[in-house]
């Protein structure tokens, strides 16, 4: 019987992979099919022609490089902002006691019940005042206010999971505050600086309806704009160009999950010599 | 998308009467330099898109004191970004929309008069219906563009081998098209496959066939009638599907997309779909797959269809005002509108043009039927129903697919749609 189990769990763990994976294959196979087989009641996960038009197509047709560029700008400078922000807001969040802290959880809650379409016309007013309206300094902006209540909050559960004894401990040794965070704190909190700066960058890079209302050139589009001109008036979809556009759309953030995965494993690791 | 328009539209009036003193005109030129005008566009297709280009760059060169700059903008969420736009005062001088979309606009003042820059020419070129679906209070607020209509498309050997005489003239009953598919519906296959997910706006716009009004008047004050003009086709469809059986069960659950999959496998001998759909069935269709799109559909009443066109309208802030009009009446001209509406495969909103596009596509698979049936088009009093997107959503979209599911009966149907207007215009 024993000898059933691994087999048995490898078999799950297979499964597992193919049901998380079999959208994501479905969206390959269709960004290579010719437009009459997606219309065909045909259904096959290999394509019986492959296609490639869709992909130049898609990166022809609406500026797809320049968007996921615009993108890829926004993102990573929001989820540094958010990073920076919210690292030493966490901590003290995390530390404070009393009447402070209990203000500044209620408002980092109160913050995230507000639609944003009740905020996005005065927004849009501010920053065209600051001449930030259709720009993506402008746009980071808008991530980085819009991501920090979650990236706090996210943080804030990392540092209060680190022992203050192990910084009482560093404190009786003879280090300074800075030293304690520096050689304590800091690598124990890294995966979870990593955790965030992944959720960080995600929800800037899907991002849609600020991106929509405060970008008014199509120059500064970003990626969710563009792949939206996919889908016209009346109904009609590019359903081979929209994958093709998906695919590519896909692939910095695989990029940067797979940079960020390995530092993830490197600071649980160097938490866990520290600890 | 568009169940959010409601609270997208609350929300945003009400920050707006506190914050539109802050606004300011679309154009971004001054001085003594050329004037610079803005187009917001949403054309999709890559053809239409060129078009565009062209048209754009012919006014250019021909007026190198008003220079047009196309804003390239997509149609998904573009209601949501023109009613910030609008309240912030940051709208584009030319906005390229539907008749449906922008008439609240309208309604809350956003949008020019251009009943002045109308030509009596252009006035008399364009049917009275579409003219009227783009009038509101009395001022004519965007010019038509581009058109669809619903219409038959049929799989022309499946038909002749049913022994079935295809259908020619200058329209064809739905008692016809009844017939047809009764006679088609043998050995598995079905008459007719009709994507009705979202079945209301078909409903709507044919409803005029069977002298169907649905609303009567304006804004929140318009009342709903759903009498026996209104039930006619509903009831059409669910005789059709549940006593002759002859749709295909599933496409009643479908997009009218998806249902065009079943056409081009025989599964399904007709089809009724947007017009704008002979250009995708003249490409994705099998090779040796024999298509006709039949003669526009006439009810008790006859071949009428409820128009919503593409529009162009003008930003009321614009600060060149007439110069964008007259833009916009160079665009609607004749040979644009041909070009335009060629590309995109729809109708144009003019006789002259349609006139131009017939004789240049006569004989061009589906362009009689198609461009015949933009003759049937006329008002549609929907398109100022104050809140006919929540209606449509919220009420007319669940009703109608209760009852083609037959889980209520015709006076069941009737009343949903009357109190959930009754409920949603309060």
């Amino acid at each position: 019987m024993r000898v059933l189990v691994r087999p048995a769990q490898y078999a799950a763990l297979a499964l597992y992979i193919l049901f998380l994976g079999f959208p994501l294959l479905w969206l390959v196979s269709a960004s290579v099919k010719s437009s009459g087989e997606l219309n065909s009641l045909t259904v096959s996960l290999l394509p019986g022609e492959w296609h490639w038009d869709n992909y130049t197509e898609a990166l022809n047709k609406q500026g797809l490089v320049r968007s996921a560029a615009n993108s890829l700008v926004v993102a990573l400078a929001s989820t540094a902002l958010s990073v920076v922000i919210a690292v030493p807001a966490a901590y003290v969040l995390a530390r404070l006691k009393g009447k402070v802290r209990a203000a500044g959880v209620g408002w980092i809650l109160v913050s995230q019940v507000f639609p944003v379409v009740l905020i996005i016309l005065p927004l849009f007013l501010i920053l065209r005042t600051l001449g930030l309206a259709d720009n993506l300094a402008g746009l980071t902006l808008v991530h980085t206010t819009y991501m920090l209540p979650f990236a706090l909050w996210m943080l804030q559960g990392y540092v209060a999971a680190i022992p203050v004894e192990l910084e009482e401990a560093g404190a009786m040794d003879g280090a300074s505050r800075l030293t304690v965070l520096r050689t304590i704190v800091f690598p124990l909190l890294a995966p979870g600086v990593v955790a965030t700066a992944m959720f960080s960058f995600v929800s800037s890079w899907n991002e849609f309806f600020f991106a929509l209302v405060l970008l008014q050139s199509p120059e500064n589009y970003t990626l969710p704009i563009t792949l939206t001109m996919f889908i016209g008036g009346e109904g009609k979809v590019a359903l081979g160009p929209l994958a093709a556009g998906a695919v590519l759309a896909a692939i910095p953030s695989i990029v940067f999950f797979g940079i960020l995965r390995k530092k993830l494993t490197g600071g649980l690791m160097a938490g866990a010599v520290k600890g | 998308m568009k169940t959010r328009r409601t609270l997208v539209a609350g929300a945003l009036a009400a920050v707006g009467l506190l914050l539109t003193a802050c606004g300011g005109g679309g154009s971004g030129d001054s001085g003594d330099g050329p004037v610079s005008l803005t187009f917001q566009s949403l054309s999709d297709q890559p053809a239409a898109i060129a078009a565009t280009q062209k048209i754009v760059g012919d006014w250019n060169k021909a007026h190198p004191g008003v220079q047009v700059k196309i804003v390239q903008a997509g149609w998904d969420g573009v209601y949501d970004k023109l009613i910030t736009q609008f309240n912030a005062g940051s709208a584009p001088d030319i906005v390229h929309y539907e008749a449906a979309g922008i008439a609240p606009f309208a309604t809350d003042g956003f949008l020019a008069d251009l009943t002045p820059y109308l030509s009596a020419e252009k006035r008399a070129d364009i049917p009275k219906g579409v003219l009227d679906s783009v009038t509101v209070e009395g001022k004519v607020i965007a010019q038509p563009t581009e058109l669809q209509s619903y219409v038959v498309f049929a799989n022309k050997t499946q038909l002749q081998q049913a022994g079935v005489t295809i259908p020619t003239g200058a329209s064809m009953t739905w008692d016809q098209l009844r017939e047809i598919a009764k006679a088609t519906t043998k050995d598995g296959k079905f008459g007719l496959g009709w994507g009705l997910s979202s079945p209301t706006a078909a409903f709507v716009a044919l409803a005029p066939g069977f002298g169907g009004k649905y609303f009567e008047g304006t804004g929140n004050d318009a009342k709903l009638t759903a009498g026996p003009g209104e039930q006619a086709l509903p009831q059409l469809v669910d005789a059709m599907a549940h006593q002759d059986h002859s749709i295909l069960p599933v496409t009643l659950t479908q997009s009218g997309t998806k249902a065009l999959a079943p056409f081009y496998a025989g599964q399904t001998a007709m089809t009724v779909q947007g017009s704008y759909q002979a250009a995708n069935i003249a490409k994705d269709a099998p090779k040796g797959f024999d298509w006709v799109v039949l003669p526009p559909l006439a009810g008790s009443a006859g071949p009428a269809q409820a128009a919503n066109p593409q529009t162009l309208s003008v930003n009321k802030d614009s600060a060149h005002v007439k110069e964008a009009a007259e833009f916009v009446d160079f665009f609607t001209g004749t040979e644009n509108l041909a070009a335009i509406n060629e590309a995109d495969a729809l109708i144009p909103p003019t006789t002259s043009a349609r006139q131009a596009l017939a004789a240049k596509l006569a004989g061009k698979n589906g362009w009689d039927a198609i461009l015949a049936s933009g003759e049937h088009l006329t008002s549609a009093p929907y398109l100022f129903a104050g809140k006919y997107a929540q209606w449509k959503d919220t009420v007319a979209t669940p009703a109608y697919q209760q009852f083609l599911a037959q889980k209520i009966d015709a006076a069941g149907l009737a009343k949903q749609l009357e109190d959930g207007w009754k409920n949603v215009s309060k």
